[in-house]
């Protein structure tokens, strides 16, 4: 288990200090894919690397499985780095080296005999499906198999913990969601902790279990990601999660509601059901939804116009399990 | 007609002679090129890890150190050439040869690699270098398995930049200490103006210079594994034309 305890971290400047990071406590269960999400500049990559100590806190405590590595003797400390993978937004694969002489370089590091790390990283290669490419060099490669690289050498030496910083942001759409799938087997099938920062609500969304929400350094809440989803509590997450909620509900008149999708109302085309048994007009404000094996993601906001039909509507809803949340 | 066209002293040479210069003059600059990278290599590590936001800052250290390169490096060649008599004197045995040439020559071109080290070593990615940390890869190693290989293509075209300032230091050399190039252009051609064997020498020192220049950097193109994409790109356009 990985556990921050009251971390503040402050960098000097020439105009007194900047505070990258205040009070924060967090704790990651083992087994979770833990999402850090917030705007650039709220210290989310500071956080991340407090926890491998990359950036070192000016105070608080980390512990990683009950072990404070601020007080942990240099030699240890880089022992225990061995047992946390990260990758990177921008990969940071050798660019002299061969795709399978980078999956070595942590073997190496750790003084694995030749014939065992040549075994795993032919393994690790075949896990991150870019067996193909082991005499490429990083150049030849476009960024989706460069992140499948920089996987594979995070997880040579087996670790139980994988750091995420914003490893699919220079991506593109497809290949994120490929990057992220593959996260996620790695998660179910290794049961690697793994810890993702991100700007994005799309990746947390789709493979975390629990979401902390950072903003101007400090936690602006954290929980389940299904409940700070669907009932977001502060004002940085509802905006990460709407960007543009609050607009477009105060643009348009009638009783509103949001509803959410966390993947039970499969095929129900529910909008339309809703209108035709309720007899209810309703104003589509603003829909993010997506099908992901054949279940639904996502919400909507939507309008009605008349207020009398707001019972039907919401005994409806109810009726049919749908998570829903009236606004303003 | 010949003797208008050929000194006397340009016949008194010979093939040979020059032949002989050519082969000293290389001889300074390999020895002193290897010695002043023997030195120099360490130092321009050093100056890069240990500055502040290195992987190993120690500021002093780094201060010292930096101190004492921009000192020999702000001394004039030829200048600190004289200043080094009794120093050469008292390492070598001898202010004149061969061996106080070759050690004022380290003696300058020390600094001067280091500093062409510490600016290509800097050019390496620092995300690399953090990627290494978060490895577990503790100093030595993120300099032998990270700083030096990443930075390797960059380190040759130092080490060609570098050669080659030896080369012409090695000439003005030549006219105090030892022979090569430099002694028979300026001390012996000089005095009798013989400007064919000058113009010679100064042809024979362009020559090397090239072929320095010219094999360095195709090592370091041919050595750098992060153009592979662009030449691929090229045979394929090659190909399709």
């Amino acid at each position: 288990m990985i556990e921050l305890s009251h971390i503040r971290k402050v960098y000097p400047s020439a105009n007194g200090e900047i505070v990258a990071l205040e009070d924060i406590d967090l704790s990651i269960p083992d087994g979770a894919v833990f999402g850090i999400i917030g705007l650039s500049g709220a210290g989310k990559s500071t956080l991340v690397r407090c926890i491998n100590l990359l950036e070192r806190p000016t105070a608080g405590r980390v512990l990683i499985d009950g072990e404070d590595l601020m007080k942990v003797k240099k030699k240890r400390l880089l022992e225990i780095r061995r047992g946390i993978g990260m990758i990177f937004q921008n990969f940071n694969l050798l660019g002299q080296r061969t795709v399978e002489a980078n999956v070595r370089f942590p073997l190496e590091i750790a003084h694995v005999p030749r014939a065992e790390a040549k075994e795993r990283i032919a393994k690790l290669l075949e896990l991150v499906g870019i067996a193909d490419k082991a005499k490429a060099y990083p150049s030849e490669l476009s960024g989706g198999q460069k992140q499948r690289v920089a996987i594979a050498r995070a997880l040579a030496l087996n670790p139980k913990y994988l750091l995420c910083d914003e490893a699919t942001s220079a991506l593109d759409p497809n290949t994120t969601a490929a990057i992220l799938s593959l996260l996620k087997t790695v998660n179910r099938t290794l049961g690697v902790t793994i810890v993702v920062i991100t700007h994005e609500m799309k990746v947390v969304e789709s493979i975390c279990t629990d979401v902390a929400v950072i903003d101007k350094s400090r936690i602006a809440e954290q929980g389940k990601v299904e409940e700070v989803f669907a009932f977001p509590r502060s004002e940085i997450a509802k905006e990460l999660i709407i960007p543009n909620l609050i607009r477009s509900i105060e643009s348009a008149g009638g009783k509103k509601f949001r509803l959410v999708f966390n993947g039970e109302e499969a095929d129900m085309p529910i909008v339309s059901a809703l209108a035709m048994e309720c007899g209810a007009a309703v104003n589509i404000l603003y829909a993010d939804t997506k099908n992901i094996d054949g279940k639904t993601y996502g919400h909507m906001v939507i309008s009605l116009p008349s207020e009398e039909k707001e019972e039907t509507v919401k005994r409806f809803l109810t009726q049919k399990n749908v998570v829903f949340k009236e606004e303003l | 007609m010949d003797a208008l066209l050929v000194s006397k002293l340009f016949t008194q040479i010979g093939p040979s002679g020059f032949l002989e210069g050519l082969g000293i003059t290389l001889y300074h600059t390999v020895v002193s090129a290897a010695f002043a990278y023997l030195f120099g290599l360490p130092l321009g590590i050093l100056l890069c890890v240990t500055e502040k936001g290195g992987i190993r800052p120690i500021v002093w250290l780094n201060k010292i150190v930096g101190f004492l390169v921009n000192i020999l490096r702000s001394i004039p060649f030829i200048i600190l050439m004289v200043a080094l008599i009794p120093a050469a004197r008292a390492v070598v045995g001898t202010s004149i040869g061969n061996e106080a040439m070759i050690f004022m020559l380290i003696v300058a071109a020390t600094p001067y690699v280091a500093r062409m080290v510490e600016s290509s070593v800097k050019e390496v990615d620092k995300g690399v270098i953090e990627a290494a940390r978060a490895m577990g890869t503790g100093t030595m190693g993120i300099i032998c398995k990270v700083l030096l290989p990443e930075a390797k293509p960059s380190l040759i075209v130092g080490a060609v930049i570098s050669t080659v300032t030896i080369v012409g230091y090695s000439a003005m050399a030549g006219t105090i200490a030892g022979g090569g190039l430099g002694a028979i252009a300026v001390t012996k051609a000089r005095t009798s103006n013989a400007q064919d064997v000058i113009w010679l020498c100064v042809a024979l020192i362009v020559i090397l210079v090239q072929v320095i220049q010219e094999v360095g950097m195709y090592l370091a193109k041919r050595l750098d594994k992060r153009n592979c994409r662009r030449k691929k790109r090229k045979i394929n356009i090659e190909k399709s034309i």
